[in-house]
């Protein structure tokens, strides 16, 4: 499961039954930082896998080196599995928006994604896994659908894919497409990992990924389908505000097992 | 290094991130994107969606941005954010990140520096409303760096460390901020730290005298310390200054009652600082 700063006491006092925990990368990246003591102790007791909201592969600008540097070493104090990290951009021109943003849908990104990603699993030295966004706007010079255009970079990069269907239920009832079409076009054999999470509908009827809440029915089902097309493969849940008690939160990431069957 | 990417790439992103950093609008009460001040070329760009319009999408990513780092501001100061309001808060802070935008992966970087902005253009209160709520600010500020600030083994002076402490800098922990207080706010501060919420608090009244604190990054909080006038003034100095050339400058400001006893006080503090891992090492002028 996805492990947050609410959680490190029921952690510590009841070493709870995970197979593996996985942390925001950016909050571990300073090595004399207070987090990271926190993530020595996780780490004595669990795997730890890497998962990076600042990576901006898709930026006008090159990867930033220094960054890199530091999602590295982390990487290896952690002796991470894999590390991931998304298929978007989150600033550009020196300002960082802190938000996952999409981009057209076209090939010449997929030859710069797919550069930059083989790259970063290159110097990472471990797998390197892409998640498919949930966004809530698409662009009239898309080319290709976002299927298309995630599972090309996957592909061209030799890298990975960390596939979130909540992302993909959100994305496809705001854009209007077939969330099963999009499961269809996923190779299933560069699944590293599948996440879930809870999202929110806004007044306009717009679907938001806000991870707040549990996960809806209907991504439930959908990871059913996922499932049954092309698991098995680790689940992870991520649950990042208005947190419940870590046991309603494992027991919502036990509900995947039952959807299992 | 990797290269970049298309031209044209480049220039989406600067319209998509100027149209996300539109400011909201607040004249309703409530803070609302203002879809009519986005660049056209990027709303004829956004496709339409199953229910919204290209704008209307564009807008939830607008409203995104002011609300994640709204947040932020909020919590690295919550004392300064719930004595203001967070509407007046929202106010300034919007201000701020309207001058000074995000520019690293580090969401925790982006409020660093509100509460100098805060004390250069607080407009609301009298006087003495715009002090407290600008000293509010810096007990936030230094209690979020000393929450997130590095945590290096304390220094703890060897033998020989000692025989040539006059002629050194002490090094201070970078979790160690040093505050000043004409209100009884670090223990509000201190409340809300284990007390989280949103209500509105009000403004303590003001103490006799000001007080001074260490506030040091410790495990997973911060320590506080209370301190004397002098001895805050002597740290502060040790951070500046070799520890010979810091107590000469806090000799010449003593009283001559307090010179006196300047010799005891000044060891009494030195070791008590030590004892509590103020300092992570020592250097020398060359």
């Amino acid at each position: 499961m996805a492990l947050r700063t609410q959680h490190y006491p029921h952690v510590f006092e009841h070493h709870p039954g995970v197979d593996y925990f996985e942390v925001i990368s950016e909050n571990f990246l300073d090595p004399a930082g207070a987090p990271r003591r926190r993530l020595d102790r996780v780490r004595a007791r669990y795997p730890v896998v890497l998962h990076g909201v600042g990576l901006n592969l898709l930026a006008h600008a090159p990867l930033d080196d220094a960054y890199l540097d530091a999602l590295c070493r982390l990487a290896d104090d952690v002796d991470a599995p894999f590390v991931t990290d998304h298929l978007c951009w989150t600033g550009a021109h020196g300002v960082s928006h802190h938000d996952l943003l999409p981009t057209p849908y076209v090939p010449d990104l997929v030859e710069l994604a797919a550069e930059r990603a083989c790259e970063v699993q290159r110097r990472l030295g471990r797998p390197f896994g892409l998640e498919n966004l949930s966004s809530y706007v698409e662009f009239r010079s898309s080319t290709l659908t976002e299927w298309e255009f995630y599972s090309a970079v996957v592909r061209e990069s030799g890298c990975w894919s960390l596939l979130d269907v909540n992302n993909i239920y959100v994305s496809s009832q705001n854009h209007g497409f077939d969330p099963d079409a999009y499961l269809a076009a996923i190779d299933f054999s560069r699944v590293l990992e599948v996440h879930l999470a809870g999202h929110a509908r806004e007044l306009d009827g717009t679907l938001v990924d806000t991870h707040d809440q549990a996960v809806a029915s209907e991504v439930w089902a959908l990871y059913g389908r996922a499932w049954k097309a092309g698991g098995p493969f680790p689940t992870l849940l991520e649950w990042d505000a208005k947190i419940p008690p870590m046991p309603q939160v494992l027991a919502e990431l036990a509900r995947a097992g039952e959807v299992r069957g | 290094m990797t290269r970049e990417g298309p031209a044209w790439l480049a220039e989406f992103q600067a319209l998509f991130g100027d149209t996300i950093r539109t400011p909201l609008e607040r004249s309703s009460g409530t803070l609302r994107a203002q879809l009519t001040a986005y660049d056209a070329r990027l709303v004829a760009e956004a496709a339409d969606g199953p229910a919204t319009n290209g704008a209307s999408r564009l807008a939830v990513y607008n409203r995104q941005y002011w609300f994640r780092l709204f947040d932020v501001l909020q919590s690295v100061f919550p004392l300064t954010s719930r004595l203001m309001g967070y509407g007046s808060f929202n106010d300034y802070a919007a201000r701020f990140l309207l001058v000074h935008p995000p520019g690293g992966w580090n969401l925790d970087r982006v409020a660093a520096g509100f509460d100098g902005f805060l004390a250069g253009t607080l407009e609301r209160g009298d006087a003495d409303e715009r002090r407290a709520l600008v000293e509010c600010a810096r007990i936030d500020a230094a209690w979020h760096d000393a929450l997130s600030g590095a945590r290096w083994p304390p220094f703890r002076p060897s033998l020989a460390d000692a025989a040539r402490l006059l002629d050194a800098h002490l090094v201070p922990s970078p979790a160690l901020r040093i505050v000043e207080e004409h209100r009884p706010l670090v223990e509000v501060r201190r409340r809300l730290f284990h007390d989280p919420g949103a209500s509105p608090i009000e403004l303590p009244p003001a103490l006799e005298r000001s007080r001074w604190w260490a506030i040091l990054g410790t495990g997973d909080g911060v320590a506080l310390v209370p301190l004397e006038a002098r001895e805050a003034e002597l740290l502060t100095e040790l951070g500046e200054r070799s520890v010979r050339a810091a107590l000469s400058y806090i000799e010449r400001a003593c009283t001559p009652e307090e010179r006196a006893l300047l010799p005891e006080r000044a060891r009494a503090w030195l070791a008590r600082s030590v004892e509590h891992d103020f300092w992570i090492g020592i250097r020398f002028d060359r």
